[in-house]
Protein backbone atom coordinates (compact mmCIF):
# COMPACT_ATOMS: atom_id res chain seq x y z
CA UNK A 1 0.00 0.00 0.00
CA UNK A 2 2.59 2.00 1.08
CA UNK A 3 4.76 1.91 -2.08
CA UNK A 4 1.96 2.39 -4.19
CA UNK A 5 1.82 5.87 -2.67
CA UNK A 6 5.66 6.09 -3.03
CA UNK A 7 6.57 5.45 -6.41
CA UNK A 8 5.71 7.08 -9.39
CA UNK A 9 3.18 5.32 -12.39
CA UNK A 10 5.87 4.92 -14.94
CA UNK A 11 8.25 3.84 -12.44
CA UNK A 12 5.94 1.27 -10.97
CA UNK A 13 5.32 -0.34 -14.17
CA UNK A 14 9.30 -0.56 -15.14
CA UNK A 15 9.43 -2.39 -12.03
CA UNK A 16 6.84 -4.58 -12.96
CA UNK A 17 8.45 -5.44 -16.01
CA UNK A 18 11.87 -5.96 -14.47
CA UNK A 19 10.68 -8.05 -11.66
CA UNK A 20 8.66 -10.33 -14.61
CA UNK A 21 12.09 -10.20 -16.43
CA UNK A 22 13.87 -11.61 -14.01
CA UNK A 23 11.28 -14.61 -12.76
CA UNK A 24 11.06 -15.53 -16.00
CA UNK A 25 14.80 -15.86 -16.96
CA UNK A 26 15.45 -17.22 -13.35
CA UNK A 27 13.03 -19.93 -14.46
CA UNK A 28 13.96 -21.08 -17.96
CA UNK A 29 17.74 -20.58 -16.50
CA UNK A 30 16.94 -23.19 -14.01
CA UNK A 31 15.47 -25.34 -16.14
CA UNK A 32 17.58 -24.93 -19.31
CA UNK A 33 20.82 -25.10 -17.40
CA UNK A 34 21.23 -28.32 -16.16
CA UNK A 35 20.86 -29.23 -19.75
CA UNK A 36 23.21 -27.34 -21.15
CA UNK A 37 25.82 -28.49 -18.59
CA UNK A 38 25.32 -31.75 -20.28
CA UNK A 39 26.37 -31.15 -23.83
CA UNK A 40 28.77 -29.01 -22.61
CA UNK A 41 30.53 -31.75 -20.44
CA UNK A 42 31.42 -33.83 -22.92
CA UNK A 43 33.06 -33.35 -26.19
CA UNK A 44 31.56 -34.00 -28.94
CA UNK A 45 34.57 -36.37 -30.12
CA UNK A 46 34.04 -38.72 -27.24
CA UNK A 47 30.26 -38.59 -27.05
CA UNK A 48 30.13 -39.86 -30.34
CA UNK A 49 32.81 -42.52 -29.56
CA UNK A 50 30.72 -43.33 -26.93
CA UNK A 51 27.59 -44.19 -28.57
CA UNK A 52 28.99 -46.87 -30.64
CA UNK A 53 30.05 -48.53 -26.87
CA UNK A 54 27.57 -51.99 -27.29
CA UNK A 55 26.05 -51.05 -23.93
CA UNK A 56 24.88 -48.21 -24.73
CA UNK A 57 23.01 -49.40 -27.83
CA UNK A 58 21.65 -52.49 -26.00
CA UNK A 59 20.26 -49.78 -23.62
CA UNK A 60 19.30 -47.73 -26.17
CA UNK A 61 17.42 -50.55 -28.06
CA UNK A 62 16.20 -51.97 -25.41
CA UNK A 63 14.55 -48.78 -23.61
CA UNK A 64 13.18 -48.11 -27.44
CA UNK A 65 11.35 -51.65 -27.48
CA UNK A 66 10.14 -51.81 -23.88
CA UNK A 67 8.64 -48.22 -23.58
CA UNK A 68 6.67 -49.08 -27.18
CA UNK A 69 5.74 -52.42 -26.02
CA UNK A 70 4.35 -50.37 -22.90
CA UNK A 71 2.76 -47.94 -24.79
CA UNK A 72 1.02 -50.23 -26.92
CA UNK A 73 -0.56 -52.06 -24.39
CA UNK A 74 -1.76 -49.21 -22.34
CA UNK A 75 -3.33 -47.54 -25.54
CA UNK A 76 -4.74 -50.71 -26.43
CA UNK A 77 -6.12 -51.76 -22.88
CA UNK A 78 -6.37 -48.26 -21.48
CA UNK A 79 -8.41 -46.44 -24.39
CA UNK A 80 -11.56 -48.91 -23.73
CA UNK A 81 -10.89 -49.35 -19.82
CA UNK A 82 -11.56 -45.35 -19.41
CA UNK A 83 -14.16 -45.95 -22.23
CA UNK A 84 -16.02 -47.96 -20.05
CA UNK A 85 -15.42 -46.92 -16.71
CA UNK A 86 -16.46 -43.40 -17.57
CA UNK A 87 -19.44 -44.09 -19.62
CA UNK A 88 -21.44 -46.92 -16.87
CA UNK A 89 -21.38 -46.82 -13.45
CA UNK A 90 -20.66 -49.83 -11.20
CA UNK A 91 -20.15 -50.20 -7.46
CA UNK A 92 -17.04 -49.56 -6.43
CA UNK A 93 -16.32 -47.09 -8.98
CA UNK A 94 -14.64 -44.64 -6.40
CA UNK A 95 -12.28 -47.32 -5.57
CA UNK A 96 -11.12 -47.89 -9.22
CA UNK A 97 -10.54 -43.84 -9.67
CA UNK A 98 -8.33 -44.21 -7.25
CA UNK A 99 -6.17 -46.73 -7.70
CA UNK A 100 -5.61 -45.69 -10.95
CA UNK A 101 -4.06 -42.17 -9.58
CA UNK A 102 -1.78 -44.32 -6.98
CA UNK A 103 0.96 -45.31 -8.81
CA UNK A 104 1.51 -41.69 -9.75
CA UNK A 105 2.02 -40.35 -5.76
CA UNK A 106 3.51 -43.81 -5.10
CA UNK A 107 7.61 -43.84 -5.27
CA UNK A 108 8.76 -46.34 -7.82
CA UNK A 109 10.92 -47.98 -5.72
CA UNK A 110 7.76 -48.95 -3.37
CA UNK A 111 6.18 -50.21 -7.02
CA UNK A 112 9.13 -52.40 -7.88
CA UNK A 113 9.33 -54.04 -4.45
CA UNK A 114 5.07 -54.45 -4.56
CA UNK A 115 6.13 -56.05 -7.95
CA UNK A 116 8.59 -58.68 -6.88
CA UNK A 117 6.59 -59.64 -3.97
CA UNK A 118 3.57 -60.43 -6.07
CA UNK A 119 5.17 -61.66 -9.27
CA UNK A 120 8.40 -62.69 -7.96
CA UNK A 121 10.10 -66.25 -7.83
CA UNK A 122 8.46 -66.54 -4.60
CA UNK A 123 5.80 -64.17 -4.62
CA UNK A 124 2.34 -64.48 -4.33
CA UNK A 125 1.57 -65.21 -8.08
CA UNK A 126 5.15 -65.13 -9.32
CA UNK A 127 5.06 -69.23 -7.81
CA UNK A 128 2.43 -70.16 -10.09
CA UNK A 129 3.61 -68.49 -12.73
CA UNK A 130 6.77 -69.98 -12.01
CA UNK A 131 5.69 -73.03 -11.45
CA UNK A 132 4.24 -73.30 -15.41
CA UNK A 133 8.18 -71.99 -16.21
CA UNK A 134 7.02 -68.64 -16.80
CA UNK A 135 9.44 -66.69 -14.88
CA UNK A 136 8.30 -62.99 -14.47
CA UNK A 137 11.30 -60.99 -12.58
CA UNK A 138 14.62 -60.22 -14.27
CA UNK A 139 13.15 -60.60 -17.45
CA UNK A 140 12.39 -58.30 -20.14
CA UNK A 141 8.91 -58.34 -19.42
CA UNK A 142 9.64 -57.23 -15.96
CA UNK A 143 10.56 -53.88 -17.11
CA UNK A 144 8.07 -53.87 -19.41
CA UNK A 145 5.27 -54.55 -16.37
CA UNK A 146 7.29 -52.27 -14.34
CA UNK A 147 6.82 -49.34 -16.69
CA UNK A 148 3.34 -50.02 -17.57
CA UNK A 149 2.11 -49.88 -13.31
CA UNK A 150 4.17 -46.80 -13.33
CA UNK A 151 3.59 -45.04 -16.33
CA UNK A 152 -0.37 -45.83 -16.90
CA UNK A 153 -2.03 -44.03 -14.79
CA UNK A 154 -0.91 -40.66 -17.00
CA UNK A 155 -2.75 -41.87 -20.14
CA UNK A 156 -5.58 -43.24 -18.06
CA UNK A 157 -6.55 -40.05 -16.46
CA UNK A 158 -6.05 -38.35 -19.35
CA UNK A 159 -8.72 -40.22 -21.21
CA UNK A 160 -10.73 -40.67 -18.65
CA UNK A 161 -11.25 -36.91 -18.16
CA UNK A 162 -11.60 -36.59 -22.10
CA UNK A 163 -14.03 -38.94 -21.99
CA UNK A 164 -15.99 -37.85 -19.36
CA UNK A 165 -16.13 -34.07 -21.06
CA UNK A 166 -17.27 -35.36 -24.12
CA UNK A 167 -20.60 -34.71 -24.95
CA UNK A 168 -22.69 -37.68 -25.22
CA UNK A 169 -25.28 -35.96 -27.68
CA UNK A 170 -22.45 -36.83 -30.44
CA UNK A 171 -22.38 -40.51 -29.68
CA UNK A 172 -26.17 -40.71 -29.51
CA UNK A 173 -26.60 -38.83 -32.82
CA UNK A 174 -24.58 -40.93 -34.65
CA UNK A 175 -26.19 -44.24 -33.00
CA UNK A 176 -29.83 -42.08 -33.99
CA UNK A 177 -28.51 -42.40 -37.11
CA UNK A 178 -27.67 -45.92 -37.84
CA UNK A 179 -23.78 -46.52 -36.98
CA UNK A 180 -22.70 -49.32 -34.86
CA UNK A 181 -21.29 -48.78 -31.56
CA UNK A 182 -17.67 -49.69 -33.00
CA UNK A 183 -18.33 -47.50 -35.75
CA UNK A 184 -19.12 -43.92 -33.66
CA UNK A 185 -16.30 -45.17 -31.48
CA UNK A 186 -13.76 -45.24 -34.22
CA UNK A 187 -15.52 -42.63 -36.74
CA UNK A 188 -16.59 -40.04 -33.87
CA UNK A 189 -15.52 -40.65 -30.27
CA UNK A 190 -11.73 -41.52 -31.01
CA UNK A 191 -11.17 -38.38 -33.45
CA UNK A 192 -12.89 -36.24 -31.24
CA UNK A 193 -10.44 -36.72 -28.68
CA UNK A 194 -7.41 -37.79 -30.64
CA UNK A 195 -5.43 -34.94 -29.25
CA UNK A 196 -5.94 -35.14 -25.74
CA UNK A 197 -5.20 -38.82 -26.15
CA UNK A 198 -1.83 -38.42 -27.93
CA UNK A 199 -0.46 -36.16 -25.00
CA UNK A 200 -1.91 -38.66 -22.55
CA UNK A 201 0.43 -41.16 -24.32
CA UNK A 202 3.29 -39.28 -24.55
CA UNK A 203 3.23 -38.63 -21.00
CA UNK A 204 3.37 -42.22 -20.61
CA UNK A 205 5.82 -42.83 -22.95
CA UNK A 206 8.27 -40.23 -21.04
CA UNK A 207 7.73 -41.59 -17.88
CA UNK A 208 8.12 -45.28 -19.18
CA UNK A 209 11.32 -43.99 -20.72
CA UNK A 210 12.90 -42.63 -17.67
CA UNK A 211 11.65 -45.42 -15.10
CA UNK A 212 14.13 -46.24 -13.25
CA UNK A 213 13.69 -47.65 -9.34
CA UNK A 214 10.73 -50.30 -10.00
CA UNK A 215 12.83 -51.83 -12.90
CA UNK A 216 16.07 -52.02 -10.83
CA UNK A 217 14.30 -53.81 -8.31
CA UNK A 218 11.68 -56.23 -10.16
CA UNK A 219 13.57 -56.78 -13.23
CA UNK A 220 17.34 -56.19 -12.09
CA UNK A 221 20.18 -55.28 -13.89
CA UNK A 222 21.38 -56.85 -16.91
CA UNK A 223 22.74 -55.36 -19.93
CA UNK A 224 20.77 -56.11 -23.06
CA UNK A 225 17.92 -57.70 -20.94
CA UNK A 226 16.82 -55.41 -18.51
CA UNK A 227 19.09 -52.56 -18.22
CA UNK A 228 17.43 -49.61 -19.54
CA UNK A 229 18.79 -46.25 -20.40
CA UNK A 230 18.44 -44.88 -16.51
CA UNK A 231 20.06 -47.86 -15.30
CA UNK A 232 23.14 -47.39 -17.54
CA UNK A 233 23.51 -44.03 -16.59
CA UNK A 234 23.84 -45.16 -13.23
CA UNK A 235 26.04 -47.41 -13.26
CA UNK A 236 27.99 -45.39 -15.69
CA UNK A 237 28.22 -43.18 -13.74
CA UNK A 238 29.55 -45.52 -11.09
CA UNK A 239 32.40 -46.39 -13.71
CA UNK A 240 32.89 -44.73 -17.12
CA UNK A 241 31.84 -41.25 -16.63
CA UNK A 242 31.39 -40.77 -20.47
CA UNK A 243 29.04 -43.80 -21.06
CA UNK A 244 26.13 -41.62 -18.31
CA UNK A 245 26.61 -38.39 -20.18
CA UNK A 246 26.08 -39.91 -23.33
CA UNK A 247 23.26 -41.98 -22.59
CA UNK A 248 21.52 -38.94 -20.99
CA UNK A 249 22.03 -37.00 -23.59
CA UNK A 250 20.61 -39.46 -25.85
CA UNK A 251 17.74 -39.35 -23.17
CA UNK A 252 17.34 -35.79 -23.66
CA UNK A 253 17.20 -35.97 -27.67
CA UNK A 254 14.40 -38.56 -27.55
CA UNK A 255 12.08 -36.93 -25.21
CA UNK A 256 13.07 -33.57 -26.94
CA UNK A 257 11.91 -35.11 -30.50
CA UNK A 258 8.65 -36.61 -28.86
CA UNK A 259 7.90 -32.84 -27.52
CA UNK A 260 7.94 -31.18 -30.70
CA UNK A 261 6.34 -33.62 -32.48
CA UNK A 262 3.50 -33.47 -29.99
CA UNK A 263 3.71 -29.72 -30.35
CA UNK A 264 3.73 -30.08 -33.85
CA UNK A 265 0.34 -32.78 -34.19
CA UNK A 266 -1.71 -30.82 -31.86
CA UNK A 267 -0.80 -27.45 -34.00
CA UNK A 268 -1.79 -28.64 -36.80
CA UNK A 269 -4.91 -30.56 -35.12
CA UNK A 270 -5.41 -26.91 -33.75
CA UNK A 271 -5.50 -25.46 -37.00
CA UNK A 272 -7.95 -28.38 -39.01
CA UNK A 273 -10.51 -27.53 -36.03
CA UNK B 1 -6.75 -0.49 -9.62
CA UNK B 2 -7.03 -3.87 -7.70
CA UNK B 3 -4.46 -5.55 -10.39
CA UNK B 4 -1.87 -2.91 -9.99
CA UNK B 5 -2.11 -3.22 -6.12
CA UNK B 6 -1.31 -6.71 -6.54
CA UNK B 7 1.49 -6.41 -8.78
CA UNK B 8 3.18 -3.37 -6.94
CA UNK B 9 3.16 -6.32 -3.93
CA UNK B 10 4.63 -8.54 -6.29
CA UNK B 11 7.52 -6.46 -7.26
CA UNK B 12 7.49 -5.95 -3.04
CA UNK B 13 7.89 -9.71 -2.86
CA UNK B 14 10.24 -10.57 -5.47
CA UNK B 15 12.78 -8.18 -3.94
CA UNK B 16 12.75 -9.76 -0.30
CA UNK B 17 12.75 -13.02 -2.36
CA UNK B 18 15.93 -11.55 -4.01
CA UNK B 19 17.20 -10.02 -0.43
CA UNK B 20 17.12 -13.02 1.31
CA UNK B 21 18.29 -15.42 -1.62
CA UNK B 22 21.69 -13.25 -1.49
CA UNK B 23 21.64 -13.41 2.36
CA UNK B 24 21.48 -17.13 2.30
CA UNK B 25 23.99 -17.12 -0.26
CA UNK B 26 26.52 -14.94 1.51
CA UNK B 27 25.49 -16.93 5.00
CA UNK B 28 26.33 -19.86 2.54
CA UNK B 29 29.27 -18.78 1.58
CA UNK B 30 30.96 -17.79 4.85
CA UNK B 31 29.81 -20.88 6.70
CA UNK B 32 31.74 -23.43 4.07
CA UNK B 33 34.90 -22.04 6.05
CA UNK B 34 34.24 -22.95 9.11
CA UNK B 35 33.56 -26.77 10.41
CA UNK B 36 30.09 -26.46 10.58
CA UNK B 37 28.28 -28.46 7.37
CA UNK B 38 30.00 -31.73 8.43
CA UNK B 39 28.22 -31.37 12.14
CA UNK B 40 24.81 -30.51 10.13
CA UNK B 41 25.32 -32.56 7.64
CA UNK B 42 26.15 -35.67 10.11
CA UNK B 43 23.07 -34.23 12.69
CA UNK B 44 20.39 -34.26 10.29
CA UNK B 45 21.15 -37.21 8.22
CA UNK B 46 20.28 -40.40 9.45
CA UNK B 47 22.44 -43.11 9.08
CA UNK B 48 21.08 -45.33 6.24
CA UNK B 49 20.66 -42.23 4.04
CA UNK B 50 23.23 -41.16 1.51
CA UNK B 51 24.48 -37.48 2.90
CA UNK B 52 25.04 -35.87 -0.71
CA UNK B 53 27.10 -32.89 -0.35
CA UNK B 54 24.35 -30.51 -1.87
CA UNK B 55 21.61 -31.59 0.69
CA UNK B 56 24.51 -31.10 3.22
CA UNK B 57 24.79 -27.14 2.01
CA UNK B 58 21.25 -26.61 1.73
CA UNK B 59 20.57 -27.98 5.54
CA UNK B 60 23.43 -25.95 6.81
CA UNK B 61 22.00 -22.50 5.13
CA UNK B 62 18.98 -22.11 6.77
CA UNK B 63 20.57 -23.26 10.17
CA UNK B 64 23.21 -20.54 9.77
CA UNK B 65 19.95 -18.25 9.59
CA UNK B 66 18.48 -19.52 12.67
CA UNK B 67 21.68 -19.72 14.60
CA UNK B 68 21.97 -15.61 14.23
CA UNK B 69 19.29 -15.26 16.47
CA UNK B 70 19.83 -18.09 19.01
CA UNK B 71 22.99 -18.22 21.17
CA UNK B 72 26.01 -19.88 19.59
CA UNK B 73 26.29 -24.25 18.97
CA UNK B 74 27.83 -25.60 21.68
CA UNK B 75 30.60 -26.73 19.20
CA UNK B 76 33.50 -27.85 21.76
CA UNK B 77 37.04 -29.06 20.74
CA UNK B 78 36.13 -32.85 22.54
CA UNK B 79 32.77 -33.42 20.73
CA UNK B 80 32.32 -34.11 16.76
CA UNK B 81 30.24 -35.62 14.25
CA UNK B 82 32.23 -37.50 11.59
CA UNK B 83 30.37 -38.34 8.00
CA UNK B 84 32.00 -41.59 7.25
CA UNK B 85 31.42 -43.07 3.29
CA UNK B 86 31.49 -46.58 3.95
CA UNK B 87 31.45 -49.74 1.58
CA UNK B 88 28.32 -51.26 1.50
CA UNK B 89 29.13 -54.32 2.36
CA UNK B 90 29.82 -52.92 5.79
CA UNK B 91 26.16 -52.46 6.40
CA UNK B 92 25.63 -54.74 9.27
CA UNK B 93 28.84 -53.85 10.71
CA UNK B 94 28.40 -50.03 11.19
CA UNK B 95 24.68 -50.25 12.96
CA UNK B 96 27.46 -51.64 15.98
CA UNK B 97 30.68 -49.26 15.11
CA UNK B 98 28.47 -46.39 15.11
CA UNK B 99 27.10 -46.63 19.32
CA UNK B 100 30.48 -48.61 19.79
CA UNK B 101 32.23 -45.44 18.58
CA UNK B 102 30.33 -42.94 20.92
CA UNK B 103 30.59 -44.66 23.92
CA UNK B 104 34.42 -45.23 23.38
CA UNK B 105 34.44 -41.50 22.38
CA UNK B 106 31.89 -39.81 24.26
CA UNK B 107 30.28 -36.93 22.07
CA UNK B 108 31.62 -38.54 19.29
CA UNK B 109 29.08 -39.67 16.54
CA UNK B 110 29.61 -41.33 13.20
CA UNK B 111 27.22 -40.51 10.19
CA UNK B 112 27.85 -43.10 7.39
CA UNK B 113 26.65 -43.09 4.12
CA UNK B 114 26.19 -46.61 2.98
CA UNK B 115 26.94 -47.84 -0.79
CA UNK B 116 29.06 -49.44 -2.94
CA UNK B 117 32.68 -48.32 -3.10
CA UNK B 118 32.50 -46.99 -6.73
CA UNK B 119 29.49 -44.97 -6.04
CA UNK B 120 31.02 -43.76 -3.05
CA UNK B 121 34.34 -42.62 -5.24
CA UNK B 122 31.82 -40.87 -7.60
CA UNK B 123 30.33 -38.96 -4.83
CA UNK B 124 33.51 -37.73 -3.40
CA UNK B 125 35.17 -36.91 -6.93
CA UNK B 126 32.14 -34.67 -7.37
CA UNK B 127 33.02 -32.76 -4.16
CA UNK B 128 30.93 -34.76 -1.75
CA UNK B 129 31.83 -33.93 1.61
CA UNK B 130 33.12 -36.54 3.73
CA UNK B 131 35.65 -37.23 6.97
CA UNK B 132 36.34 -40.54 6.64
CA UNK B 133 36.66 -43.38 3.23
CA UNK B 134 36.55 -46.99 3.68
CA UNK B 135 36.91 -48.33 0.72
CA UNK B 136 36.17 -52.35 -0.22
CA UNK B 137 39.07 -52.09 -3.28
CA UNK B 138 42.64 -51.00 -2.73
CA UNK B 139 42.59 -49.99 -6.87
CA UNK B 140 39.87 -47.60 -5.78
CA UNK B 141 41.94 -46.26 -3.00
CA UNK B 142 44.82 -45.77 -4.75
CA UNK B 143 42.94 -43.82 -7.56
CA UNK B 144 41.75 -41.58 -5.01
CA UNK B 145 45.03 -41.08 -3.55
CA UNK B 146 46.53 -40.41 -6.86
CA UNK B 147 43.88 -37.57 -7.47
CA UNK B 148 44.72 -35.99 -4.02
CA UNK B 149 41.81 -36.86 -2.41
CA UNK B 150 43.69 -38.47 0.95
CA UNK B 151 45.93 -37.58 3.62
CA UNK B 152 48.28 -40.22 2.15
CA UNK B 153 49.88 -41.30 5.08
CA UNK B 154 46.57 -41.28 7.24
CA UNK B 155 45.50 -44.87 4.92
CA UNK B 156 45.92 -47.50 6.28
CA UNK B 157 44.14 -51.31 5.62
CA UNK B 158 41.22 -51.75 7.90
CA UNK B 159 40.32 -55.51 7.17
CA UNK B 160 40.27 -58.01 4.72
CA UNK B 161 37.34 -59.88 3.07
CA UNK B 162 37.09 -63.85 0.82
CA UNK B 163 34.21 -64.01 -1.78
CA UNK B 164 31.92 -67.16 -0.90
CA UNK B 165 28.89 -67.88 -2.57
CA UNK B 166 25.69 -67.77 -0.77
CA UNK B 167 22.27 -69.95 -1.81
CA UNK B 168 18.74 -69.52 -0.17
CA UNK B 169 18.19 -72.07 2.54
CA UNK B 170 15.96 -73.93 0.26
CA UNK B 171 18.19 -73.97 -2.19
CA UNK B 172 15.51 -74.65 -5.21
CA UNK B 173 18.02 -75.71 -8.08
CA UNK B 174 19.65 -77.91 -5.75
CA UNK B 175 23.43 -76.69 -6.01
CA UNK B 176 26.08 -78.67 -4.16
CA UNK B 177 29.34 -77.46 -5.77
CA UNK B 178 30.68 -74.71 -7.78
CA UNK B 179 30.29 -76.92 -10.87
CA UNK B 180 26.72 -77.16 -10.48
CA UNK B 181 26.62 -73.09 -11.19
CA UNK B 182 27.03 -73.79 -14.75
CA UNK B 183 23.61 -75.83 -14.77
CA UNK B 184 21.31 -74.73 -17.52
CA UNK B 185 18.23 -72.78 -15.87
CA UNK B 186 20.77 -71.79 -12.72
CA UNK B 187 19.85 -68.20 -12.06
CA UNK B 188 22.66 -66.15 -10.33
CA UNK B 189 22.91 -62.65 -9.08
CA UNK B 190 26.20 -60.86 -8.64
CA UNK B 191 27.89 -57.87 -8.47
CA UNK B 192 28.73 -55.73 -11.62
CA UNK B 193 32.12 -55.11 -12.55
CA UNK B 194 32.48 -51.85 -11.47
CA UNK B 195 31.80 -52.71 -7.65
CA UNK B 196 34.38 -54.20 -5.77
CA UNK B 197 33.07 -57.57 -4.83
CA UNK B 198 31.81 -57.98 -8.42
CA UNK B 199 35.22 -57.39 -9.87
CA UNK B 200 36.85 -59.84 -7.57
CA UNK B 201 33.64 -61.79 -8.47
CA UNK B 202 35.31 -62.41 -11.95
CA UNK B 203 38.93 -63.31 -10.95
CA UNK B 204 37.41 -65.85 -8.92
CA UNK B 205 35.83 -67.25 -11.51
CA UNK B 206 38.70 -66.51 -13.65
CA UNK B 207 41.02 -68.25 -11.17
CA UNK B 208 38.23 -71.37 -11.00
CA UNK B 209 38.30 -72.05 -14.68
CA UNK B 210 41.81 -72.28 -15.19
CA UNK B 211 42.92 -74.40 -12.25
CA UNK B 212 39.60 -76.76 -12.17
CA UNK B 213 36.71 -75.80 -14.64
CA UNK B 214 37.62 -74.59 -17.46
CA UNK B 215 36.53 -71.85 -19.78
CA UNK B 216 33.06 -73.59 -20.94
CA UNK B 217 32.21 -73.93 -17.30
CA UNK B 218 32.25 -70.06 -16.72
CA UNK B 219 30.92 -68.73 -19.74
CA UNK B 220 27.68 -70.88 -18.76
CA UNK B 221 28.00 -69.28 -15.41
CA UNK B 222 28.14 -65.85 -16.44
CA UNK B 223 25.43 -66.57 -19.07
CA UNK B 224 23.41 -67.86 -15.89
CA UNK B 225 23.72 -64.71 -14.15
CA UNK B 226 20.49 -62.75 -14.15
CA UNK B 227 21.10 -59.32 -12.47
CA UNK B 228 24.22 -57.38 -11.78
CA UNK B 229 23.32 -55.64 -9.30
CA UNK B 230 25.36 -52.01 -7.55
CA UNK B 231 25.83 -53.31 -4.42
CA UNK B 232 27.23 -55.92 -2.43
CA UNK B 233 23.92 -56.32 -0.03
CA UNK B 234 22.15 -56.04 -2.88
CA UNK B 235 23.31 -59.28 -4.56
CA UNK B 236 22.41 -61.19 -0.75
CA UNK B 237 19.19 -59.38 -0.79
CA UNK B 238 18.18 -61.43 -4.15
CA UNK B 239 19.37 -64.02 -2.56
CA UNK B 240 17.44 -64.04 0.50
CA UNK B 241 14.19 -63.18 -0.69
CA UNK B 242 14.64 -66.36 -2.98
CA UNK B 243 14.45 -64.71 -6.12
CA UNK B 244 17.95 -65.78 -7.34
CA UNK B 245 19.13 -69.52 -6.77
CA UNK B 246 23.03 -68.54 -5.81
CA UNK B 247 24.98 -65.18 -5.46
CA UNK B 248 28.99 -64.20 -5.38
CA UNK B 249 29.15 -61.89 -2.34
CA UNK B 250 31.83 -61.49 0.91
CA UNK B 251 32.26 -64.19 3.64
CA UNK B 252 31.14 -61.72 5.77
CA UNK B 253 28.04 -61.48 4.82
CA UNK B 254 27.24 -65.03 5.19
CA UNK B 255 29.43 -65.25 8.66
CA UNK B 256 26.81 -62.32 10.07
CA UNK B 257 23.50 -63.51 9.03
CA UNK B 258 20.91 -65.42 10.84
CA UNK B 259 21.81 -68.64 10.77
CA UNK B 260 19.03 -70.18 8.17
CA UNK B 261 19.31 -67.83 6.18
CA UNK B 262 21.71 -69.01 3.58
CA UNK B 263 23.34 -72.55 2.59
CA UNK B 264 27.22 -71.18 1.87
CA UNK B 265 29.70 -72.67 -0.86
CA UNK B 266 32.60 -71.99 -0.27
CA UNK B 267 35.55 -71.39 -2.72
CA UNK B 268 39.33 -72.48 -2.61
CA UNK B 269 41.80 -70.45 -0.91
CA UNK B 270 43.96 -70.48 -4.52
CA UNK B 271 40.99 -69.60 -6.60
CA UNK B 272 39.71 -67.14 -4.04
CA UNK B 273 40.25 -63.88 -4.44
CA UNK B 274 41.34 -61.78 -0.67
CA UNK B 275 39.68 -58.50 -1.16
CA UNK B 276 41.60 -55.46 1.10
CA UNK B 277 39.38 -53.02 2.60
CA UNK B 278 41.16 -49.55 3.84
CA UNK B 279 40.41 -46.58 5.80
CA UNK B 280 41.65 -43.37 5.37
CA UNK B 281 41.37 -39.43 6.04
CA UNK B 282 40.45 -36.78 3.34
CA UNK B 283 41.93 -34.02 2.85
CA UNK B 284 38.50 -32.16 2.69
CA UNK B 285 37.64 -33.30 6.41
CA UNK B 286 37.23 -30.15 9.00
CA UNK B 287 37.44 -32.48 11.25
CA UNK B 288 40.24 -34.12 11.04
CA UNK B 289 41.21 -34.51 14.63
CA UNK B 290 38.05 -36.57 15.53
CA UNK B 291 37.96 -38.24 12.60
CA UNK B 292 41.67 -39.42 13.54
CA UNK B 293 40.17 -40.89 16.44
CA UNK B 294 37.41 -42.53 14.14
CA UNK B 295 40.94 -44.69 12.53
CA UNK B 296 42.30 -45.57 15.44
CA UNK B 297 39.28 -46.86 16.76
CA UNK B 298 38.35 -48.87 14.00
CA UNK B 299 42.51 -50.51 14.09
CA UNK B 300 42.11 -50.75 17.69
CA UNK B 301 41.29 -54.53 19.06
CA UNK B 302 37.57 -53.09 19.90
CA UNK B 303 36.91 -52.16 16.34
CA UNK B 304 38.85 -54.67 14.60
CA UNK B 305 36.20 -57.43 17.36
CA UNK B 306 33.34 -55.83 16.10
CA UNK B 307 35.00 -56.61 12.15
CA UNK B 308 35.78 -60.30 13.26
CA UNK B 309 32.07 -60.80 14.72
CA UNK B 310 30.84 -59.63 11.44
CA UNK B 311 32.96 -62.19 9.90
CA UNK B 312 35.69 -59.79 8.67
CA UNK B 313 39.15 -61.28 8.33
CA UNK B 314 41.48 -59.16 10.22
CA UNK B 315 44.18 -58.55 8.16
CA UNK B 316 47.55 -60.39 8.42
CA UNK B 317 50.27 -58.33 10.02
CA UNK B 318 53.39 -58.42 7.72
Amino acid sequence: MISRRLLPKKYRRNLTYLAAGILIAGVTLYLALPILALFIRISPDMFFETVHDPNVISALWLSLFTTCITLAVVIVVGTPFAYYHCRYSYPGKVVVDTLIDLPLVLPPAVAGVALLVLYGRVGLLGKYFNMFGMPLAFTTLAVIMAQIFVASPFYLRQAKSLFEQLDPAYEQTARTLGASSLRTLTLVTLPMTATGLISGAVMTFGRALGEFGATIMFAGNLPGVTQTMPLAVYVGMQGNINVGLTISILLVIISFTIMIAVRLIQKREAERA
Amino acid sequence: MKEKLTLSNLVLISVIFGLLLVSALFAGCTQSTTSTPATTAATTVPVTTVATPVAAATTAVPTTVVTTATPAPTYTATEGNLVAYTAASLTGASSSIGPAFTKAYPNHKVAFNLDGTQALKTQVEAGAYADVFISASNSYTNTLKSEGYFVNDSVKTLTTNYIIVILPASNPANIKSLSDLAKPGVKIAMAAGTVPVGSATMTVLNNSAKSTYGEAWKNSTISNVVTYETSEPAVATKVSLGEVDAGFVYQSTAAASASGTYKTIAIPAKDNYLQTYTIGILKGSTNKAIAADFEQFMLSSAGQQILANYGFTAPKTS
